[in-house]
């Protein structure tokens, strides 16, 4: 291996430069990739040599742009906000949906009753693409002021207005004056990153440059959570019940926020993260900008690591005290049912093997679910990670050193790959998304990753302590289903021909290196 | 319409829309190729587009999968700034060679999106290469863009490719007709319609040729050529489509405002076609005693609930011009709802709306003629639905839940988007579709009588 060594402070971009309109893109800020397979100690050290390197594919699938993947879905929760996208009409037809998926959350959950989300496409066509459509973005702000007056105007680009070199500033410094709303710009334009992950960093950039006003006064009672709505709404009710027992109070951004909530993110006494990767970026912000302590790791998924994320919390909130005792409550409750459900487990084989799984979603999620598995009792032999990046190599270096050795396939959403990978593993229960096409047709168990913020059942869960039980339980019940992944396995024709899974490489269609 | 636009002008929407109940023509063509079993699209573009359209086109036409060769299993060049600078031709030629290796597909259909549209990518030759080294191989540029259009122009556009890079010269084949107009996920009951007529047609006769929601992709494709006849089920949506068929291969072609719903329109939908292909009118008149006889006798079922719970309501519709005609029709000709409000959204052109017009005016059997708005912004829709007489609300899942709050309604999906119906199968096309749709409407209210 070639490369130069680098040194810790240098594996990452760490500056936060809110004088740009945006951030720098995930490769650079933190050399990430998405295409790797292979021993994930093997991953660790080519990317603390400097040496890991983007690799190209022969043969690609859609897997999410920076726009159309979080974005386009989720920053249309913001509650007093309209989201403008400058862009074709088909970049935001996904949003098309939420508003009304949400409502199934009952208000008795703490939905907000008075939630009525708007957003506007500025429907690009061929005349803008030659001539602009600064014009009709201005018009559109105007607009949406006019019918919704709007807290914040949230403007996301695509790959048309990005192509076409529209002066998004340019306009925003020119209508700003006679808007009340703020005008929050995000590039989030497709074609600026490989790497979806770039979306988030985008979106809290602008977060951090346009709404996150200096702190009023210190709110030593307050946490912020950068939630992610690939948790569940019970995840949410699980945290504020936690926090709420230790006398603390949980300002969750963006899904569902008030514009409010982003003002006052810099007055809480910490940020703690649901997904470290998600939440990197806001949280380094807040630091640099107005001092807010942070931490990344662990995620509160599974027992232990939701001790440390709530001693973690207490630290910074003088509520050490009360953290152990919570803790020590929770474990009589939890513990003995956690225990149970490991045995069911262990008996499942009736051979002593255990049971396998193969897991995880994006590279936050890998940090915190194989701890997860190995209490539950199950082996994660193999994980595969929608990227990776410099900021999480840290702590993966110390999940080998926890639970040890483990292969990782690092692509995002490349369904042939995972299907691939599924079907060499074979392992008894196989987690995916709609993301992953056809992987679930197998004959062992199949079930969901992870749920999204509208689901408001208890089952759900998977965060804290009532998660870490109830997403064991979730797991059993996988394992006792077969039928519908079998049936289709057996009637319905491969999206891939035979040689596919008879060759052992799912990275097969990598390109040579020139 | 678009912010500050007239509609008389033009129909072509260029100000900003809010939530408008289609995507772009990138969305229609990929819906349409994914919609014809054994096509596998190959998206030229960047690399959320796929991902985009399974929320923004498949979940939002009835909460479809992608299936096998939709969403993230669509091969995908995945373009980013590096090809913007340099071009994404030579990726596009290893994502070619490599996707018709690797998947099981009968006809590759290529499908270019903004980026290449505006970085100039010289798609045409890449194909024209491959094809010279792989004539066994059936593939197809659908050469459009996220900017060219709707998801309805996609559907055009799709056609248009197979009609100049697929269809030869055939001799006709007696009673082989074509069905245009239904676009796969836009009109959300697809899959059934496609099924309904093709059933309908075959009991005259005939054969027919659905093309979307139908096996053999590569097959049924091919044969547009042979037709004999091409029956186009929209007031605007396919005929591009047919009059170019009919200029090329010289097929005539015949069109319905909608996929017909309930024995009215389906006694004359088959009359017409019957006439025109000269099927004896002895065959449909006796299918159409059949069937009337029995989808009246099952209308009787209704009857209690229709005349004691919601006797003589007045509604309003808010749905793709398709739908919006046929379903105001059936209600107001068949089971005496009052038509209230028409709201169309899919935007079509001058000329169609005459037709439009007339078949929810003078073609209805009741003096009480709605309003008919031509409207695809989402605020606009919503004004206009209030201080409004309507007690049913057959619109679409925007909808769902400020119908009861806002408007005092009961609310139907019956049209794109639809997030809060899974739809299968199931359609309103027919003798029975009627009542089917009756069903639907009647299971929101139905109670003690």
């Amino acid at each position: 291996m070639s490369g130069t060594e680098l040194t810790e402070n240098k594996l990452i971009e760490e500056r936060i430069d809110l004088s740009r309109a945006t951030c720098p893109n995930r490769e650079q800020r933190a050399s990430g990739i998405n295409v790797w397979y292979g021993k994930a100690s093997d991953l660790v050290k080519e990317a603390r040599s400097g040496c890991l390197r983007q690799r190209e594919r022969n043969f690609q699938q859609s897997s999410g742009c920076v726009l159309n993947f979080y974005l386009s879905v989720r920053i249309g929760t913001i509650r007093d906000a309209v989201a403008i996208y400058h862009a074709p009409v088909g970049c935001s037809s996904a949003a098309l949906g939420y508003r009304e998926l949400y409502r199934h959350v009952p208000v008795e959950l703490g939905r907000p009753a008075n939630y009525d989300l708007h957003w506007m496409t500025t429907n690009l066509g061929e005349k803008d693409v030659v001539y602009g459509a600064g014009d009709k973005l201005a018009a559109a702000i105007k607009e949406a002021e006019r019918r919704y007056n709007p807290k914040a105007i949230f403007i996301l680009t695509s790959c048309t207005s990005g192509i076409i070199g529209e002066d998004i500033e340019g306009v925003v410094a020119q209508v700003q004056p006679e808007i009340k709303a703020t005008i929050v710009p995000i590039h989030c334009e497709g074609s600026r990153s490989k790497l979806v992950q770039t979306g988030y960093d985008a979106f809290w950039h602008a977060v951090l440059k346009y709404l996150t006003k200096k702190p009023e006064k210190k709110q030593n009672d307050l946490v912020n959570v950068a939630s992610m709505l690939s948790y569940t709404w019970q995840d949410r009710l699980e945290i504020k019940r936690l926090l709420g027992k230790i006398g603390l109070r949980v300002n969750f951004v963006p899904e569902f926020a008030s514009v409010e909530q982003f003002e006052q993110l810099s007055e809480a006494a910490v940020t703690a993260p649901l997904c470290p990767t998600y939440t990197d970026y806001l949280a380094r912000g807040l630091k640099q900008e107005y001092g807010v302590p942070y931490f990344l790791y662990p995620s509160p998924m599974g027992i232990a690591n939701t001790d440390e994320w709530l001693r973690e919390i207490g630290r910074h909130t003088g509520k050490e005290k009360e953290v152990e005792a919570l803790i020590e409550e929770e474990h009589k409750k939890w513990l003995p049912k956690l225990k149970a459900i490991k045995h069911e487990f262990e008996n499942f084989k009736g051979n002593g093997e255990k049971v396998e799984v193969l897991g995880a979603l994006g590279q936050g999620r890998l940090l915190a679910q194989v701890p997860y598995f190995d209490e539950l009792g199950l082996k994660s032999s193999a994980a595969m990670c929608q990227d990776f990046d410099n900021l999480i190599l840290q702590d993966l270096e110390r999940l080998l050193s926890q639970v040890g050795d483990f292969d990782i396939l690092v692509n995002t959403f490349q369904a042939a790959e995972q299907t691939h990978i599924t079907n060499h593993r074979n392992p008894d229960i196989a987690m995916t998304c709609p993301f992953q096409g056809g992987a679930f047709k197998r004959d062992k168990g199949v079930t969901r990753v992870h749920a999204l913020r509208s689901d408001a059942h208890p089952w759900s869960a998977q965060s804290g302590y009532t998660g870490a039980i109830a997403f064991g339980n979730f797991l059993l019940q996988s394992l006792k289903s077969h039928s519908y992944q079998r049936t289709m396995k057996e009637k319905t024709q491969s999206t891939y021909k035979d040689w596919w899974y008879k060759q052992p490489n799912p990275l097969y269609y990598l390109k040579a290196e020139d | 319409m678009g912010i500050s636009e007239t509609l008389e002008t033009t129909n072509l929407i260029s100000g900003a829309i809010e939530a408008p109940r289609y995507s772009c023509a990138l969305g229609g063509a990929y819906a349409t190729a994914v919609g014809i079993f054994g096509t596998v699209p190959i998206l030229h573009s960047g690399a959320g587009c796929g991902i985009g359209q399974l929320f923004g086109q498949f979940y939002a036409g009835g909460q479809n999968a992608g299936g096998p060769f939709g969403g993230t299993s669509t091969p995908c060049s995945s373009l980013v700034e590096e090809h913007v600078i340099f071009g994404g031709e030579k990726k596009l030629e290893n994502l070619i060679k490599s996707t018709t290796e690797l998947v099981n597909g009968e006809l590759f259909a290529i499908i270019s999106g903004c980026v290449p549209s505006l970085i100039g990518d010289d798609v045409e030759s890449v194909v024209r290469a491959f094809k010279e080294k792989n004539p066994g191989i059936p593939i197809i540029h659908v050469n459009t863009s996220g900017f060219a259009g709707t998801s309805y122009d996609g559907y055009e556009y799709f056609f248009d490719a197979v009609i100049n890079q697929l269809l030869e010269e055939t001799p006709k084949e007696k009673g082989l007709v074509n069905v245009f107009g239904i676009v796969p996920s836009q009109h959300i009951f697809w899959k059934g319609e496609a099924n309904a007529v093709k059933k309908l047609l075959e009991r005259i006769g005939l054969k027919p040729n659905l093309i979307v929601g139908e096996f053999d992709a590569l097959k049924n494709l091919k044969k547009i050529s042979a037709a004999e006849y091409n029956i186009v089920l929209s007031s605007w949506i396919g005929h591009k489509t047919a009059q170019k068929l009919e200029e090329k291969f010289g097929i005539p072609y015949i069109s319905f405002p909608g996929v017909p719903v309930g024995p009215k329109q389906t006694s004359e939908f088959l009359r017409v076609v019957g006439e025109r292909l000269g099927v004896s009118s002895d065959l449909i008149e006796n299918l159409i005693a059949t069937e009337e006889k029995r989808a009246y006798r099952f209308a009787e079922y209704i009857g209690d609930v229709l005349l004691i719970a919601r006797p003589h309501p007045y509604f309003a519709v808010v749905a793709d011009s398709n739908s919006a005609v046929s379903i105001t029709k059936y209600l107001a000709n068949e089971v005496g709802y009052l038509p209230d409000l028409v709201q169309i959204t899919d935007n079509p052109p001058w000329e169609a709306r005459k037709l439009i017009n007339e078949e929810l005016t003078v073609n209805l059997e009741t003096p009480a003629w709605p309003e008919i708005i031509y409207e695809v912004d989402a605020h606009r829709i919503r004004e206009n639905l209030k201080d409004r007489n309507f007690m049913f609300l057959l619109a679409s899942s925007l909808e769902t839940f400020i119908s009861g709050p806002e408007f005092n309604a009961i609310h139907l999906t019956v049209s794109f988007p639809s997030y809060n119906r899974v739809i299968l199968e199931r359609s309103y096309a027919g003798f029975s579709g009627g009542l089917t749709l009756m069903e639907d409407i009647m299971s929101k209210y139905a109670g003690p009588l």
